[in-house]
Parts: C-alpha cells; structure tokens; sequence
C-alpha cells in the first residue's frame, strides 16, 4: 500500500479549485490528500501542445482576470513558484472586414489607457465613449466589494431578505448613478441602453457570451455591470495557462500536502449519512474526517456517494441541475507561420496586438445571432471567435518568429450533437474559420497554418469531466447562481451527508480561474470544524 | 530500474506519491512473418521454453550467457554507469589483470572490435533468436551493424526482462522528481528558457532568462542542455578554446530517428501469431516483421542514405495492458514506432510537415493490421503522427530527432563523450558543468549523466556526499 489509509482530509478532483482547498486546509493543519483521475493537477487550468511541438496552446482557461484579487496567489506566494503573467495593453479588440477603423479597448491598468480606449469608441459614437469610461472608472473604485462578493461564501436568504444577491446589485447600481431598473433588463437591453453605437453593442454581445449570460433573459442586467469589473483587466500566465496550476501543486506540496494523479475516486466511503472516506478504482480504501469535492456534481452525488444515500429532495435537486447550454466551448489552435494581419490595422496597428480579438463578425446583428444560435442548440451560422495570439505576448508560447493561436467559440451542449456529429464539426470548423478570417486578416489563408486542432464540448467532457463541454460545470443561469446555486440546500458547501463538502464551479461563484469555491469552501470548513479564521484579521475582506 | 541510485536516493518510488511501475510478465515478443512468434519473459523458463521452439542451442547458449551476466553485470554496470567514465584501455587491462576472461564464455576485450550483428552470428544460429535480440540492441538505441558496440551486448540482454512501465505515464517520473525537489526547497522557474550563461572574469556566475531576468548562483551552473546550445547559443563566442570548439561543432549524432503513430483504440489488439504462441497477446514491446539480422541492416542502410523504410517494421507497445488509467474504461492506447531519417531524400526534414507523415501512419497501421486478427485502422479512435523532426521540435535537445542526444558508437562513449576533453563535465569554463545526455552514459532514462556530475561537483566544491556511492 503505497498511499496512507488515513487523512485528516481528503480531495476529489485536483483542479484549480480543489488545489487551492488542499493548500488552505493543509496549511490550516489537516493532513491533506487529493485523489486526481488524470495524469496532471489543473483540470481546465492546462495548456498543451495540441497542433505542432513547440506551440503551447490553453484551450480553456486563457484571460486571467481574478489574479490581482485571488488569495491563494497572495497567501502563498504563487509567485514563488515561478507564476508570472503578462498585462497586455490593448486587451480586446473588434476588426472589420470592411477595413473600417478597429475598436480596440485598453486595460484599465494605466490613467493614459482610458485616453486610448475614448479616442477608439469615439471614432463610433462619442456618447458610447463617455459612457464607458464613466462605467469604467467607476467601476474600478468599487471592485473590492465585488472581490468580496466572489470570495465569500455567498449571502443567506432571509424571511426579511429573500433576495439578497438581487439587493446587491440594486445597492451597486445606485453607488454607481445608475438606474436600478437595468438590474430587471436583460444583458441585450441594458447593453443596448448604454450603448448606440453598432460596435459597441457587437464586442459586448459577444462578452456576455463568454459569461454564460443569454442575452435576452429577463434580470441579467446587473450581470452586465458585475462582468464589466472583470473585463480588461485581463492577464496572461507566462509558458501557459497550465503554470499556473503548477504553481499552485508546488505551493500547496511545499505546505506537506499529497496529491496522487492517475487515482481516480469511485466512491465515497459513508458511515451511515456521514462520509468516512474514498474509495479509488484500484479498490484501495482512504479514510479522511472530511472529503470535499470538485469532481462534478452529478458524478459525485448520484454515483460516488450513491442515490439510495441521498434524500428524495437531494436527488430531484441534484438530478435537475442544468448544465449547459451556457460556457459550453470549443476551441480552435493553430500554430501559425505569421500573426494575422487585419484590414483595419491601417487605422490603428493596435489591433494586431490585442490580447482578445473578436474575429468574424462585422455587425451586432450577426453577433447576437450567433450569441441566439449557441445558446439554442445550434451551430453558430457564423464561423467566427474570439481569438488570442500569446506569443505576440510571451514568446515561450511558439518557436521563434512562429505564433500559436487559440479560439473559443460557444457551441451546442455536447449532447445536442452525436460524437459522429462532433467529429464532423472537428474536421471543418476550422477550414471554414479561416475562409471567414481572411476576410478580416488577408493573411489568413491555410498557407499561414502549420498545423491545427480543433477541441469540442465533447472532448472537455471526455477529458476534462466538465460535463456537456460547459466550463462551470453547471448553467450560469439566474437560478442557479448566488445563494442558489447549485441548489439552495447546498449553496453553502456541505451537503447533507456529513462532513462531505463542495468545492467546484458548481458552487458559487462558479466557473472561471477564480480560485474562489475552494478558498470559500475552506471558509466553510473552518467554521464548522473551529480552525483559525485568519482572514477576518485581514483587511481586504474577505 | 534496480541499478541506478537516483531512485532511493530521492525516494522516487517511496510512500506516500512516488512512482508506481508496472512489471509486465511478458516483456517483449516478436512476431514473424510465417505465424511464429517467440516471447521473453520476467521467467527465465518461460523464455527459454518459447526460445527452444525455435532452436533448443540458441535457447541454451542465451540462457548461459543471461546468468554469466547476472553474475558481474549489475556490478560492471553500476560501476561503468554510475560514475565519471574512466579510460576504456584501463578497463580493459583491469579485466585482464583480474583475468575476466578465463572466467566467461561470452566476454572478451576483443568485442571492442566486433558489432552486436558479428556477437550474434558468432554464438547463435537461429536467425529469429538473433532477430528478437538484435530488436532488443535497436530498442535501447544500439545499431547492430556499428563495431564496437558488441562490448555492450552482453550487459544489455542481461537487461533483456528489466522494463518497467510508469503507472500514469511517464511523465509521472517528471512530477514525482519536481515534488522532491520542492520538498526540498528547490525553486523550479517554469516556462523559463535560459537565453545566455552570464561571466565574470571568465567563470559563469549565473544565467539570464528569455525575459531578461538574471539569476545569479554563488558557486556553479550547470547545463543539462546540448553542447549547440550550451556553447554556441548561451556563451560568447570567443570564450570557448579551438580545440572544444571543434569538439563541440563536431558531435555526432545518430544516423536514425523515430517516426511513431499513437493511437487511441477501441479496444487492445491481438495477434494471429498467438495461435502459434499465445502469450504474444500479453507482450509489452513487440518486434512486428523484422525476422533476421539483414532486416536490421536494411533499416540502417537505407536511413543513413536519408531514405525512410519502404517496408516498415514495427515496435508496437500496448501500455493499456498494463496500466488501466492510461486510456477510457474498455479503450486502449498504443503506439507504433519504426526508426526513420530524420531528413529524407536529401531534402532535410520539411517533408515530415507535409501530408507524407500521414501517408506513412497509414502504411505502419496496415503493416500492423496484417498480423493482427480483431484490429484494423478502424478500431482507431485517433491517430496522430509523431516525427522525427517533431521530436526535436519539442525537445530541443534532441537535435535531428536525436532521443540519444549523440552518436552510440565507441568514439562517443565513455571517456569519449561528448569528448575526451570534456568527459568528466568541467567545461573549459570554470564554474561551468556539464550533466546533460551529450555525456556519459548517454539518453535514455538513466539519470547517469546529473549524477555523475554531481559526483565531480562534490569533489570540486567538497560538498558532503549523502547520496550512495557507487
């Protein structure tokens, strides 16, 4: 028996989110184990060489936008361990395959930037261009109450107060002088109501996508407002995404943590309603005092700890949590000969160095389109992304003088189509991609790609557990957010068995490299089994 | 496994989260032309069982020389390995002092003279005995036409039933070694490649990274890296004398690559052959088609004129036999290997970028399909083509697809590589070392080289050896 019987706790699933548990936990005291089905830490937190050798791609996790307020990256130094970004300073930008001007946005990083980014929206409309960056620098005043927001666990209802998320987000609009009634607006109204130009309206469309917000879903207007905070303030890890998640593994080894890849839990061994411990599929048995997992939901409740364990209330919940069609991706890489080269960098040559360039779209129509089509089950008609080129950032992404591309593209649920189906969408998409793209960049023809690959919602659930390909392992619908998700019982972690917990994205906040359903999972855990709350000493709330 | 210190030393395989191998029973396997098939096993009995089918003296003469080997190899071996290399003319009078030869029937000085093919055909009679050996030599990067490497021999096939398979993969190793060395306070800089070694009145003090970050060390650095890149790439050019220059423009490398085809499948293939020999089913590296020595020399002869083989034979392994977490519940992941040039009909390595790589997947999964009785190219979910200029791609030390990382011959090994001058890793530049595969032993996961270094790092910095000595 190479791996110990016992634990002070125990992890399923070493992704992000499990790390940064296992790293608070082991730190806190509890002997600590994560048992990972896969060969390497990270779960979507990876990067690989997916096209040509040499080429490192991120095929999920690319913009880091949580870093500057992440804690586990703070409280154990993830720098240390060698986790170095790269902030880009035109972070998103809108070509055209006209060759009209781009739109290009700046990161909030630097006062000058907000110059840039007005003289860009101007070109449009000068009213977009006074109101983003009055939205924007607001915005930036009162993000540490959204930080708070992400890593805390989140606000219990009330009799009083049913509604507490909902009253945050009121409370916010009004900090901000904005009206309260965008928070029962859909994302497309209160875009549209902010915004006149055509531009504006088709780069935010396409944001809200990548959030998992419908756009024409009644209450997901203060959505548009929590998702501007995070928006342009976006890095990118130095040698991959996947470094990242390295870091994390060292920190939380150095603190005495184990993890064991390629040892992937079955079961979750039960003393009556109480978890004792895991089973792994060689048969080996661990017992822990606590097991948390960031396995999915469905997995871990209906088959590891077993339906006939489970209260008929636990079951329904469990059983009718959506997953997808919102966050549900696919991904194209290309290792490139050259960088694509867009008709409107005559206007302003920032648009070939844009962190997230928003490809294949030329009017809000077709971007809301889109956006409709991959929400409803559809192959987007539009052979368009939202594309990054890391290596005009960070050269260790491709050979010298060579470039790697990564896309995403939001798509069907996994089960909408056959895996027959999905393999057919494998061989073409990117063929017809790039006869979109070149309209937009001359440059990109199947001459400039050395090699490519394209990854379906399938394959992320094939590979990644992330079931029907949505990246937060759950819809980000309004139900199933805040205090509600997954499900009201289980919002704050525990379960109902004892002593087995939560931590995945389908917790609150959800997906994303937050960190956050780990670090408020050991808040959660800390309580209940009296350990040192050293954050309440801290001043950053949370 | 078994011989090299490393292991223990760093608990790589220890409790709780080491390394976990697999021990596959049946080792290796070949399967020919005609149906038959032959079997080498963790068993001795169960080798020379299925060897006997073929020729009852082959069988006998292998199983004599597997035990002579026991007897002194993994002394020899260790001892060869695991320290800086030492002139081959000593050794070789110490043999005769200690009058080695007297005492076996297999080894003799004058191997430094002969190739694997000469060994094989001066004590074997069978051609597919030899065959199955000389796949094993190939396996293990050793040609079997070059003359010298026949002193090899004899210590490799007491190898012949030491292959052992990384639970996880390979990479596994790679992970264990990193969490040891955060352990112990080692900081590992990811995605950090080294762009220039930094000097100070000639003695390297540091380096400086791509993103011009400079680290500076106190007492040494040290290169795992090839010489091209060590001298050429990271040290101005006039720091090296000529006669290294020479030593480092001159390095060999080997003449063959590897061209592979990884595949996903639907389920673990079986073999025709195993109606002749039913363990082949289990055998975890199979010689499929090379059926006498002269199916090696073709091979060799037509790669070193840059020609790949017309008539592919194939090194096939099945790691899902051995290791269920390797692929999906009831699904299987293999690989084909054939030795390929790593520049084709003189034309350098572009056309491995071309749509011939796929063409030549397919010719290898047909030859495969041909011995298989329940596996076509339909029972593969994905295959995707791994070349020889992919492998250097990746690996930049691997140059010309070289996973050796120089020539296997007598003039590269030993005290000889990556040159007499620089054998024992001191470069000329003083605080600068050398523990890379361009050094003794050579490629292959060995460890030799890092811990050999260390050894003449302990010496010149008298650090406290707390490792095992060999």
């Amino acid at each position: 028996m190479r791996i110990k019987k016992e634990y002070d706790a125990v992890i399923i699933g070493g992704g992000h989110m499990g790390l940064t548990l296992g790293a608070y936990l082991q730190r806190a005291g509890l002997k600590t184990a994560i048992f990972e089905r896969r060969h390497e830490e990270g779960s979507a937190i990876f990067s690989n060489e997916c096209t040509a050798p040499g080429f490192i791609h991120n095929l999920h996790a690319q913009y880091m936008e949580f870093l500057e307020w992440m804690p586990i990256w703070y409280d154990f130094d993830l720098p240390r361990f060698g986790a170095r970004t790269v902030y880009p300073h035109a972070q998103s930008g809108l070509p055209f395959s006209d060759g009209r001007p781009p739109l290009v946005i700046y990161s909030v990083e630097k006062e000058e930037n907000f110059d840039k980014t007005y003289k860009s929206v101007a070109q449009f409309s000068k009213h977009d261009a006074d109101t983003l960056n009055d939205l924007l620098r607001k915005i930036q005043m009162i993000k540490p109450v959204f930080a708070q927001g992400l890593y805390n666990p989140p606000p219990v209802p009330t009799p009083e107060n049913p509604e507490p998320d909902n009253e945050a987000v009121v409370m916010i609009l009004q900090g901000l002088g904005y009206p309260t009634r965008i928070s029962k607006m859909t994302y497309r109204d209160t875009i549209d109501y902010l915004f006149e130009s055509d531009e504006m309206r088709c780069m935010f469309y396409r944001l809200g996508v990548e959030w998992g917000i419908g756009l024409d879903i009644d209450g997901t207007g203060g959505g548009f407002i929590t998702t501007l905070c995070w928006y342009f303030n976006w890095r990118l890890m130095v040698g991959g995404t996947h470094t990242l998640a390295h870091a994390m593994e060292m920190a939380a080894v150095r603190e005495g943590m184990e993890f064991f890849e390629s040892s992937e839990v079955v079961k979750v061994l039960l003393e009556g309603k109480k978890a004792v411990g895991v089973q792994l599929k060689d048969g080996t048995k661990v017992s822990a005092k606590i097991v948390a997992s960031n396995a999915d939901i469905k997995g871990l409740m209906l088959r590891m700890v077993g339906e006939e364990n489970l209260s008929d209330l636990w079951v329904k919940r469990v059983k009718d949590f959506e997953i997808g069609p919102s966050c549900v991706l696919g991904s194209t890489a290309m290792a490139l000969h050259e960088a694509p080269d867009f008709k409107s960098a005559r206007w302003n040559p920032d648009i070939n160095k844009c962190f997230y360039t928003i490809v294949g779209y030329d009017s809000a129509a077709e971007m809301y389109a889109y956006c409709h089509d991959a929400h409803s089950g559809y192959l987007p008609k539009t052979y368009g992304e939202g594309i990054w080129v890391n290596s005009l950032w960070d050269p260790t992404y491709a050979p010298p003088g060579k470039h790697s591309l990564t896309g995403w593209i939001f798509l069907p649920k996994a089960s909408k189509l056959t895996r027959g189906e999905w393999e057919e969408v494998r061989a073409t998409w990117n063929d017809n991609f790039l006869l979109n793209f070149e309209r937009f960049a001359p440059n990109m023809t199947r001459a400039n790609v050395i090699d490519d690959f394209f990854y379906t919602p399938q394959d992320q659930e094939d590979e990644m557990r992330l079931m029907e390909g949505d990246f937060c392992n759950g819809s980000a619908k309004l139900s199933q957010m805040g205090h509600n998700r997954p499900f009201p019982e289980a919002a704050q972690y525990r379960t109902e068995i004892e002593n087995l917990y939560l931590c995945g994205p389908f917790c609150h906040p959800g997906g994303g490299a937050s960190s956050a359903c780990g670090y408020n999972c050991f808040k959660i855990i800390s309580q209940d089994l009296g350990l040192d709350k050293f954050w309440e000493k801290l001043d950053r709330g949370y | 496994m078994g011989l090299c210190p490393v292991y223990d030393d760093l608990d790589l395989t220890a409790e709780p989260d080491g390394v976990k191998y697999a021990y596959p029973p049946v080792q290796m396997g070949s399967i020919f032309d005609d149906g038959t098939a032959m079997t080498i096993h963790t068993d001795m009995k169960k080798t020379h069982a299925s060897m006997s089918r073929f020729s009852v003296k082959d069988a006998d003469t292998f199983q004599r020389l597997y035990k002579e080997v026991k007897g002194f190899q993994d002394l020899m071996i260790s001892t060869l390995m695991y320290a800086p290399p030492i002139d081959v003319n000593d050794i070789t009078r110490a043999l005769s002092t200690w009058k080695v030869e007297e005492k076996t029937e297999f080894f003799r000085a004058k191997l430094r003279g002969m190739s694997i093919n000469d060994f094989l055909n001066k004590h074997f009679e069978n051609e597919k005995v030899k065959a199955m050996l000389a796949f094993h030599a190939a396996v293990c990067g050793y040609y079997t036409d070059v003359v010298g490497l026949a002193i090899s021999f004899p210590f490799m096939l007491g190898k012949i039933d030491n292959w052992r398979l990384c639970i996880g993969g390979s990479h596994r190793l790679a992970h264990t070694l990193w969490r040891q060395m955060r352990r112990h306070n080692v900081t590992l800089r990811m995605a950090s490649p080294v762009e220039e070694i930094l000097l100070e009145n000639g003695r390297a003090m540091g380096v400086r990274t791509f993103d011009n970050e400079k680290f500076f060390a106190d007492k040494l650095v040290a290169s795992s890296l090839d010489l091209d890149q060590t001298f050429n790439k990271m040290l101005p050019p006039d720091v090296l004398p000529a006669d290294i220059r020479k030593d480092v423009d001159d390095y060999a490398y080997q003449d063959a690559s590897l061209f592979s085809v990884h595949m996903a499948m639907n389920s673990i293939p079986t073999y025709k052959a195993a109606a002749f020999d039913p363990d082949i089913n289990q055998a975890w590296v199979l010689n499929i088609g090379y059926n006498r020595l002269e199916d090696f020399n073709q091979d060799w002869s037509d790669i070193r004129k840059g020609k790949v083989p017309e008539n592919p034979k194939l090194n096939v392994a099945v790691n899902s036999l051995f290791d269920p977490t390797d692929a999906p519940e009831g699904k299987a992941v293999g690989v084909i290997r054939v030795p390929a040039p790593f520049g084709v009909d003189g034309k350098g390595p572009g056309i491995w970028q071309s749509n011939f790589k796929k063409a030549y997947a397919n010719r290898c999964v047909r030859k495969m399909e041909q011995y298989c009785d329940n596996f076509t190219a339909k029972d593969i979910i994905q295959a995707k083509p791994y070349t020889p200029l992919d492998i250097s791609e990746k690996l930049i030390n691997m140059k010309n697809g070289d996973w050796m990382v120089g020539r296997i011959s007598e003039d590269n090994l030993m005290g000889n590589r990556p040159s007499p001058r620089m054998s024992q890793y001191r470069t000329p530049v003083s605080g600068l070392y050398l523990c890379g595969s361009t050094t003794h032993p050579h490629g292959f996961i060995t460890f030799g080289p890092a811990y050999n270094a260390l050894q003449v790092i302990a010496d010149d910095y008298n650090i406290d050896k707390w490792w095992v000595e060999i």
